[in-house]
């Protein structure tokens, strides 16, 4: 029952565009940005920008410990699962992370739980198991320095990249 | 690397005292180690080695709380057969407390016999005397064997202090991609060696008991999972063969078992396994992360960290995982429990909203709590043998990371120096 509705859900939502926090430089590679015109993507490059571009993010975000998944990041998830399910063919790593607050086995750990809250969901939205692999990173890939509360936000992250 | 000889040929020990309660930052006379052969200046020579060690031991106790060493100095020359009838009112003038005489000599088979005396100057008598035969590459550790013997006649605290290792992890590169290795050197920052090389990111390393073994966490084929190096044959494996998710391992007292955290799914669980691998028992089931566990001394008991009660908090079980009780209430997160070697302390890291990390310590009973350091970016305490000092990992304002001790009765932490940024310390115990 709970499935069908997600199902309902998912048609009502195509893409949904995730603000930034302004004033934050992003430390890791930026997402990918659709292609402009005239220059062509090749490969997975094409297909990694297709996939942000559909989505509207490849990253949702979590708040202080948790790995809840707001409403926000549901809406992203619904967007990346039904291209997900559009293209059987390709495998996903969701890489889950924490902040530099956290300590460094405890990040381990969050980082996995949110890795795998992000799986659950997209396997409950249709996505089949297979395409799904996840890996937490702790707090060992930061994005953005900082301790300010901004900064601590942007790094307690999933990111579905696309690996094949 | 290859792993330390495991004996040295030990002549003579013997400590007649222990006195403990020994007043803090007593002064330690460190005349130069004397020779009997004067005709020798070689750079392997008995003098050279006798000036190098005396140095060597001096430096050793600077690195204390509790002791002040003075010395070597030139003019502190004294005969050879001062080293066991020291001139008494002469130490006593200097201010010092303890002095320490001793001697180099070359023996006919090559190698030296090194000689080392304590004495408590004021009662002119003497502490303690150790001895041993070694190759001219292993004066190092005879010196800080002389260095334990000292530290031990004076503060009561286990011997072997000083021949120990530092494990850790050393990073480069610009910040948001640091480049990790695991690196392991002597306590006093000698003989550094990189035991990973890079190429992928690495974790928390613990050196087992003896420092003949080391655990640590490696992303290398993708999951991060414990592997175990073994120092003597330079060969490494997974330590259990699964692909969840493991980390956070610590080496039982006697080096056999290793307790670790294995991931799966949402949920994180404390297992113990045989050092040599065989197949985890799970101690814990509780929904949730548990993580970071380590052993009381006589090994009878694990402390880890859980959020099962929602944040995270120290919790204390039986090793076989019955008994499960919490020990900390204090408020904010606990963290990163290790028990002290003598058994009297658990050491945590204790997240505080808004203020941020500090390193402290508690009774096991959860009483008795005190912050050694004052943060805001203190983590991942260690031991050292002695139990009377930690190590821990500073994250300063721009991200980077250093290695710091502190004594357990507090003050000013001290930089430990490496040749790059620290992080991670592990603290082994006396390997012989």
């Amino acid at each position: 029952m709970r499935r069908l509705i997600l199902l309902a859900m998912l048609a009502a939502v195509s893409t949904t565009a995730f603000a930034q926090l302004p004033g934050l430089r992003r430390r890791d590679g930026p997402p990918p940005v659709a292609p402009q015109q005239g220059v062509p993507l090749l490969g997975i490059d094409a297909v990694r920008a297709d996939f942000v571009a559909r989505s509207g993010s490849d990253m949702v975000y979590f708040g202080g410990d948790a790995a809840v998944l707001t409403p926000q990041a549901q809406a992203i998830l619904q967007a990346q699962a039904i291209w997900l399910r559009q293209h059987p063919e390709v495998v996903v790593r969701i890489e889950g992370y924490a902040d530099l607050s956290d300590t460094r086995d405890h990040a381990l750990a969050v980082g996995a739980r949110r890795a795998e809250e992000v799986r659950s969901y997209l396997i409950l939205l249709g996505v089949p198991a297979a395409q799904l692999t996840t890996v937490s990173w702790g707090k060992e890939k930061i994005a953005v320095l900082g301790s300010a509360p901004a900064a601590l936000a942007l790094n307690r992250r999933a990111v579905t990249v696309i690996v094949r | 690397m290859t792993a330390r000889p495991s004996l040295l040929l030990t002549l003579t020990i013997a400590v007649f005292a222990s006195p403990a309660g020994a007043q803090p930052a007593s002064v330690v006379a460190i005349p130069p180690l004397t020779t009997p052969n004067e005709s020798n200046r070689g750079a392997d020579s008995p003098a050279a080695i006798a000036w190098q060690a005396s140095q060597l031991i001096a430096s050793d106790l600077r690195s204390t709380a509790e002791l002040v060493p003075v010395g070597p100095n030139q003019k502190d020359y004294y005969s050879y057969p001062e080293v066991t009838a020291p001139t008494f009112s002469r130490w006593r003038a200097q201010g010092a407390k303890y002095l320490v005489t001793g001697f180099v000599r070359s023996n006919p088979d090559g190698r030296f016999a090194v000689g080392c005396y304590v004495y408590d100057v004021s009662k002119g008598r003497e502490l303690g005397r150790i001895g041993f035969a070694v190759r001219s590459d292993e004066w190092r550790r005879a010196a800080h064997k002389c260095s334990g013997l000292v530290y031990t006649a004076a503060t009561g605290a286990p011997a072997g202090l000083f021949d120990t290792r530092i494990a850790y992890v050393a990073e480069s590169g610009a910040l948001g991609a640091r480049v990790k290795r695991i690196a392991v050197m002597d306590s006093d920052g000698t003989d550094h060696n990189f035991v990973t090389v890079g190429d992928s990111i690495v974790l928390t390393p613990r050196l087992s008991p003896k420092a003949g073994h080391l655990a640590y966490v490696s992303y290398v084929g993708g999951q991060p999972h414990i592997r175990v190096v073994d120092f003597d044959t330079n060969q490494q494996r997974p330590l259990v063969p699964t692909s969840e998710m493991t980390f956070a391992p610590r080496y039982a007292p006697d080096g056999n078992r290793i307790a670790f955290s294995m991931q799966q799914g949402p949920n994180t669980d404390v297992y113990v396994v045989d050092a040599n691998g065989g197949t985890p028992a799970r101690l814990t089931t509780a929904p949730g992360v548990d993580t970071n566990p380590g052993f009381s001394p006589d090994a009878s008991q694990i402390v880890f960290e859980s959020d099962r009660a929602g944040s995270q908090q120290l919790y204390i079980m039986s090793a076989d995982g019955s008994g499960q009780r919490r020990i900390s209430f204090g408020g904010g997160w606990y963290a990163d429990p290790v028990w002290s070697p003598d058994g009297q302390w658990i050491a945590f890291t204790r997240r505080i909203p808004g203020v941020g990390t500090r390193v402290g310590v508690m009774k096991p009973d959860g009483t008795g709590e005190q912050s050694l350091t004052a943060g805001p970016g203190d983590e991942g305490p260690d031991w050292a043998p002695s139990s009377r000092e930690l190590i821990f990992q500073r994250a300063g304002p721009d991200g980077r990371t250093a290695l710091y001790r502190v004594a357990l009765t507090g003050g000013e932490p001290r930089r430990v120096n490496t040749p790059q940024d620290g992080a991670e310390p592990d603290w082994s115990g006396v390997i012989d």
